[in-house]
């Protein structure tokens, strides 16, 4: 049970992009399209997924003083193998992702997850949380990407990662006439971020709110129930 | 000279680094809150994306490049600029507190951040020769600084104003930079 | 694998550069009057960052 929860937990309550705020940098550059925000997201996941695998492995081997610019070394190799790959299997990914490959190794959910989780936790445990906030961010990702891409050129387009000119689907949603392209471009970025990231806060702040009252419901008809128990022992 | 000048005002204006390339975004939403930590801010980046500019265009030239090693160019980078960090605030606790005070507090915010490590990597990536690449590492955080310091004073008025209750603090501090955003990419006819 | 190897002992340097750094740098105390400066921020999320709690544990 507490396994699950863990693995959820990326995906709304502690929400990594919106949330937490880590590895904004690359959720606001890479969301322009549903290609970029995939990519991205699977890379993202492969990295967390190995990083959290390796330094779990090593967590008791690595000396305590010097752990941090250990995990650092590693997450630096892995995303340069990453890079590699990218560049080899998919240079359409590689060309419109550019450096922002490079800077997951900056990204700072994976040495987040490695330092808080992945240092204290087995093995099952660490991939479980590796996946969940992996999965959460790419879903963030998704969503803005998703909403930018829409609204910005008003076609949903999915193009094979490995054959750029194969389009898996294509749909318009909005006629060309009615985009507004401000989506496409940076100030849109800000504004989709911003309001995504102000409805998430409304949301947990609301689930907050509704689980204090009830807490305080409680604790008031308890107290009541006590207070009449006394009162008919008294009689 | 015309094209330095260009190169300048684009990495300082046009392609600022926060506004257009959206990287460096961790330590711009978080000590916008004042201005006087904003200035601090602004002087150490320029610090550190200078010297780190320097050292790691100077091993990739002079040590990856002949021994045809670049592949270790993301690694080297990394390991170059968080030893930097660590060397530099070291040198400025024991020599000058004073300093410390103004900016070395700032300095490990920016060790692995990921505009150091854009502009490390743009220089590489563009190939830029070495007058391009001090000009370059020059203008973008002179754009930084101007740009977090006019969002922190943004930023104080802000906390006085009366904002729907969830979207306090960093959402709203996002629309914001939307509209500077907006504001920074009709400079983009200027050059 | 001449490459592999300028790579592997480049890289030992430059790790050991940087771990020697990162230990001259943590034993270093703050100079008096400096000891609770706090950078005044948000980015506590960011690990990487020499004020992080979790490089003075």
């Amino acid at each position: 049970m507490n396994r699950w929860k863990n693995f959820t937990s990326g995906f709304v309550r502690e929400n990594p992009v919106f949330g937490l705020y880590l590895g904004i940098c690359s959720v606001l550059a890479v969301s322009t399209t549903i290609n970029n925000a995939l990519g991205m997201g699977v890379c993202v996941i492969i990295t967390l997924l190995l990083s959290n695998v390796i330094i779990s492995v090593m967590r008791d081997i690595v000396p305590n003083d010097i752990r941090i610019p250990v995990y650092i070394v590693i997450i630096a190799s892995l995303v340069t193998v990453v890079e590699m790959l990218v560049n080899a299997f998919s240079p359409a990914l590689a060309e419109s992702l550019g450096t922002f490959i490079s800077l997951i190794v900056v990204n700072c959910i994976i040495l987040g997850r490695a330092e808080a989780f992945a240092s204290k936790n087995g093995v099952v445990d660490s991939i479980l949380d590796a996946l969940g906030m992996g999965l959460g961010y790419t879903v963030s990702l998704l969503a803005m990407a998703l909403i930018r891409q829409v609204i910005g050129t008003g076609v949903l387009e999915f193009t094979n990662p490995f054959d750029a000119s194969q389009i898996i689907f294509s749909f318009t949603i909005i006629p060309s006439d009615f985009t507004v392209s401000l989506f496409s471009s940076a100030p849109g970025a800000f504004l989709t971020f911003g309001i995504l990231a102000g409805l998430l806060a409304m949301y947990n702040g609301k689930k907050q709110e509704k689980a204090e009252a009830e807490a305080k419901a409680a604790k008031a008809a308890a107290a009541k129930a006590a207070a009449e128990a006394k009162l008919k022992e008294a009689k | 000279m015309g094209e330095l000048f260009t190169l300048f005002i684009s990495a300082a204006l046009i392609d600022n680094i926060i506004l257009s390339k959206f990287t460096g975004m961790c330590p711009f939403l978080g000590v916008s809150k004042k201005s006087s930590s904003a200035v601090g801010m602004g002087a150490a980046v320029t610090f550190v994306i200078f010297a780190a500019a320097l050292v790691t265009y100077g091993l990739y030239y002079m040590v990856l490049d002949p021994l045809d090693i670049e592949y270790m160019k993301l690694i080297t980078f990394i390991l170059v600029i968080a030893s930097l960090v660590q060397f530099v605030e070291m040198v400025i606790k024991k020599f000058s507190p004073p300093l410390y005070k103004a900016l070395g507090i700032y300095l490990p915010l920016i060790t692995t951040n990921c505009a150091v490590l854009y502009v490390v990597l743009e220089n590489i990536a563009q190939n830029y020769n070495f007058i391009e690449m001090v000009v370059y590492s020059l203008g973008v955080p002179v754009g930084f600084m101007l740009v977090i310091v006019v969002f922190s004073k943004i930023r104080e008025r802000l906390e006085a104003a009366d904002t729907p209750k969830y979207f306090k603090g960093n959402p709203i501090g996002l629309i914001t930079c939307a509209l500077m955003a907006m504001a920074f990419s009709g400079l983009a006819g200027l050059v | 694998m001449n490459n592999i190897g300028y790579a592997l002992i480049f890289m030992a340097i430059m790790v050991g550069i940087f771990i020697l750094t990162y230990l001259g740098n943590k034993n270093t105390p703050k100079p008096e009057g400096c000891e609770d400066l706090k950078a005044d921020c948000g980015g506590c999320h960011d690990i990487s960052c020499g004020h992080h709690p979790a490089h003075t544990e």
